[in-house]
């Protein structure tokens, strides 16, 4: 329902010395995303796993290369477009307002003003109460208030794609498990097209297919068994090849 | 009798679609069109006829009073000074406001120079609205002072709101606090096309356990421009905090001053500013939620200032 096809990504690299060579982001990535599929995306930071995820929704524009949503090419529609068409994206950092409520910004995410629907929606990210409604999405809200408040804005679009950056960043240990139940709900009772961008274990476990992403190319495709051998490589210390003079050096304190 | 243009002045300053329930003094191009009063609120023309003065009987609860203004004369330019004396442990809504219509080239204006005088325990929510419309090229200002007063115990609640077509507002809110008074003022300003705005602020915090939240939102669109002035001081163990947030579109420019004076050791003053365009992540994330951009900067603003 989703293809990605040889998407490139490149920014003007601010180290280059005369200020114009391009630095590589996402380098000619190719992947077809089924629907009602569990996907998470992973990789070392850097790697480029939000900017893949921002290239999706139209928060950045492809370098080159094209994205195709239910077989029609959207790669050059507007963030708006690509909401109407039926892709929502919750931020690994929500963006705070000055006076407006979560009522507000619910009411405006799913078209519904009713009261009853909208505790609707928030209960199914596991708030209940009312008087949430009406809490205010600046510093008010927590680091964690504020992540529920991005997931119930998201899944109030009922999408037919629902992409959700580092869901996890500012939730406590305790409530990753719901989260991650919360999600596979989603997918399972709405039959939506799911990618997570984490590098969260219990949300790559729960993935139907993890893509590795490093250096902004897909290292591997597949499940928790195959990925795990190559993350534990990746996090061992790169500097190794550097630090093998130690033979040769002594210290003295 | 109303006449349309008045009913579509008072809907905007007073949001009132017809004459009030309760006590009322409404005014028009500088003189009195309908006055009501209650049994707990009076209303008398002051001595020199140059406004009047709403007298709230001590433990006057749930009653409201409406003072709208209307200027719709050319080159008239209305001055008024208002006195309320609000009774011990009253809690009362006075509704104020100003509209001018302005038809030809002449400029028009209003300086409605208002006095609270807040008994000990009363509360009172004033809210004041200022709206200036009209096809007339005429310059329109609106330049109110408020002056508010408030006894021990006493609370005040303060929307100030003027969202458009005024050329030139000048506007002065002054208050002094009795011990364990508190204060809340919120003011909103648009402006935009080459429109100015300049709000001074003076806020003494006389008694012990006073506390104030002042809150300034300005949207400057065009080549309008605006600046805030906020002042307070404090002379005894108190509470006071002022929060000013603008956010310019356009060419619009803006300045916004801040200032705590703190004359006791036991005060807590704190306060916050920024000026700046609209957060892109703002933006995004309304977009996302299937808004154009023009519609996303539409309902932050409306939001920004509600």
């Amino acid at each position: 329902m989703l293809e990605l096809k040889d998407v490139k990504f490149s920014v003007t690299d601010a180290e280059a010395p005369d200020g114009k060579a391009m630095r590589m982001i996402i380098d000619g990535i190719s992947f077809n995303f089924e629907r009602g599929k569990f996907y998470a995306i992973t990789g070392p930071n850097g790697s480029g796993k939000t900017t893949l995820a921002r290239l999706i929704m139209g928060i950045n524009p492809t370098t080159s290369g094209s994205i195709f949503f239910e077989k029609k090419n959207i790669t050059t529609l507007s963030i708006t477009d690509r909401a109407r068409a039926g892709i929502a994206y919750a931020f690994q950092h929500p963006a705070r307002f000055k006076g407006i409520t979560c009522r507000d910004l619910l009411s405006i995410a799913s078209g519904k003003t009713d009261e009853d629907e909208l505790v609707e929606i928030i209960k199914r990210v596991g708030i209940c109460s009312y008087d949430f409604l009406d809490k205010h999405v600046n510093s008010e809200l927590s680091g964690g208030e504020i992540k529920k408040i991005e997931l119930a804005t998201t899944i109030a679009r009922n999408p037919k794609l629902a992409i959700y950056d580092e869901p996890d960043t500012g939730i406590d240990l305790w409530t990753i498990e719901p989260m991650v139940y919360l999600l596979k709900k989603e997918q399972e009772k709405y039959n939506t097209t799911t990618i997570v961008v984490s590098h969260n274990r219990t949300f790559l476990e729960a993935a139907d297919s993890i893509l590795l992403i490093r250096d902004g190319r897909i290292a591997y495709t597949g499940d928790m068994k195959g990925v795990e051998p190559i993350l534990m490589d990746l996090s061992l210390c790169p500097f190794g090849e550097f630090l093998e003079g130690g033979k040769n050096a002594e210290c003295f304190r | 009798m109303l006449s349309a243009l008045d009913k579509k002045l008072l809907k905007a300053v007073a949001n009132l679609e017809d004459i009030p329930k309760g006590a009322y003094n409404i005014r028009k191009n500088g003189k009195l069109m309908g006055r009501e009063v209650s049994a707990n609120i009076i209303i008398d023309t002051n001595e020199d006829g140059t406004g009047i003065i709403v007298n709230i009987k001590p433990g006057t609860v749930n009653e409201s009073v409406h003072i709208p203004v209307i200027v719709s004369q050319a080159g008239l330019h209305d001055v008024v000074y208002n006195k309320f004396i609000i009774g011990k442990h009253s809690d009362i809504t006075i509704v104020a406001g100003c509209g001018i219509h302005c038809g030809s080239s002449e400029s028009q204006g209003h300086e409605g120079i208002h006095d609270f005088l807040v008994g000990r325990g009363a509360k009172v929510k004033y809210v004041e609205k200022h709206v200036a419309m009209g096809a007339g090229k005429g310059k329109r200002d609106l330049s109110p002072t408020t002056r508010v007063f408030l006894e021990e115990d006493a609370h005040v609640e303060m929307e100030l709101t003027q969202l458009g077509g005024v050329d030139e507002a000048n506007r002065v809110n002054e208050a002094n606090l009795g011990p364990r008074s508190s204060l809340l003022i919120t003011e909103r300003v648009m402006t935009d096309f080459r429109q100015v705005a300049i709000s001074k602020n003076d806020i003494v915090m006389a008694g012990q356990g006073s506390r104030s939240n002042l809150v300034s939102r300005s949207v400057i669109k065009g080549n309008s421009s605006q600046d805030f002035y906020a002042v307070i001081e404090a002379n005894a163990k108190c509470f006071g905090h002022i929060e000013c947030d603008a956010i310019i579109m356009d060419n619009g420019v803006n300045q916004t001053i801040p200032a705590l004076k703190a004359n006791h050791p036991d005060v807590e003053l704190t306060h916050e500013a920024s000026i700046g365009k609209i957060a892109n992540d703002q933006l995004t994330k309304i977009m996302s939620l299937g808004l154009t951009y023009d519609e996303a900067v539409n309902w932050i603003i409306q939001g920004f200032l509600k």
